[in-house]
């Protein structure tokens, strides 16, 4: 066999998924953090304030990458739970539902961080607009998965029925991503572009792709933490658990 | 026009979020862990001998 997908194979077996898990967990977090310090000091000690806004355009560089990871994780969450539910895959039922918590909460730091940011520039902390509206939608989705796994007690029939509502919740995303195109909207457009010339000024840049490097090994480390913390749950009657929660100090945590 | 007490908010609400999000399933784990461990202890403790207590009086 293939050694790629050999250790694909070896890596759906708990025991493992957790030592691998427990292995690169703390690199994620580790290279997120590192990484993120650069961004953080770019963007609150170098770079120099806004003709405009001052300093309190310095959000943005916590803002812009956590409202792209509220996107890009729910698109990661849809297309575990559809792996998941097409091919039966444990471990992909499992990735899908630690993904849920980690997009919810970067859709909570992107909710207050505009709003923060509302409050001085547009003179209010909410407005009914539709990129708001839409990304308060998607935090209510990603709570409603959270919720609908919770409630329902067979973890195999509760990650089916959660995966479920991520792959339809999937259609809100370009509806997000679009919204400032579509319709009349209070929040700024595209400023940023991957393909093409962003408007942002380029000495103002660097400490945003920082940023969203960091949040993105942040995100591995997380998902592979929460995900390790559900596998472990999940197979509490083990011997491989028993084994693992004896073991000295130090091994276990 | 430096608005530095929104930028300290929003730069706090971000490090709170991030720190919840470390710490969550760190704890997550280590609970189920001591759950099994204890469960695991208390099987193999030796059953508490019967008190005839009763039947003698």
């Amino acid at each position: 066999m293939n050694p790629v997908l050999r250790w694909f194979h070896q890596l759906g077996s708990p025991p493992a998924f957790d030592r691998f898990a427990r292995r690169w967990a703390p690199w994620g977090f580790g290279l997120g953090l590192a990484t993120m310090a650069v961004g953080l000091y770019g963007a609150l000690f170098v770079v120099p304030a806004d003709y405009q806004q001052g300093d309190s355009f310095r959000i943005l560089y916590i803002h812009v990458p956590s409202a792209w990871m509220s996107l890009a994780v729910f698109a990661v969450m849809a297309l575990y739970a559809a792996i998941a539910m097409i091919w039966r895959i444990k471990l992909c039922e499992i990735l899908a539902m630690a993904c849920a918590p980690i997009g919810a909460a970067f859709t909570v730091i992107t909710l207050a961080t505009g709003s923060i940011w509302g409050r001085p520039m547009w003179g209010t902390w909410w407005d009914w607009d539709p990129r708001l509206t839409t990304e308060l939608i998607l935090l209510f989705l990603y709570l409603g998965v959270i919720g609908l796994y919770g409630a329902i007690e067979d973890r195999r029939t509760a990650a089916r029925a959660a995966g479920l509502l991520a792959i339809v919740g999937v259609v809100l995303l370009p509806v997000i991503r679009y919204s400032v195109v579509w319709w009349d909207s209070l929040h700024q457009g595209q400023t940023i572009r991957v393909f093409g010339e962003s408007s942002i000024d380029p000495s103002m840049l660097w400490p945003l792709l920082w940023m969203v490097v960091g949040t993105k090994f942040w995100f591995a480390g997380s998902l592979l933490a929460r995900a390790r913390a559900d596998n472990l749950r999940r197979e509490a009657g083990k011997d491989w658990v028993r084994a693992l929660a004896s073991a000295p100090a130090g091994r276990g945590g | 026009m430096s608005y530095i007490e929104y930028v300290f908010a929003a730069y706090a609400v971000f490090m709170a979020v991030l720190t919840w999000d470390f710490v969550a399933p760190r704890i997550r784990s280590a609970q189920i862990l001591r759950a099994v461990r204890l469960r695991a202890t208390r099987q193999a403790a030796p059953a508490a001998p019967l008190d005839h207590a009763e039947l003698r009086r």
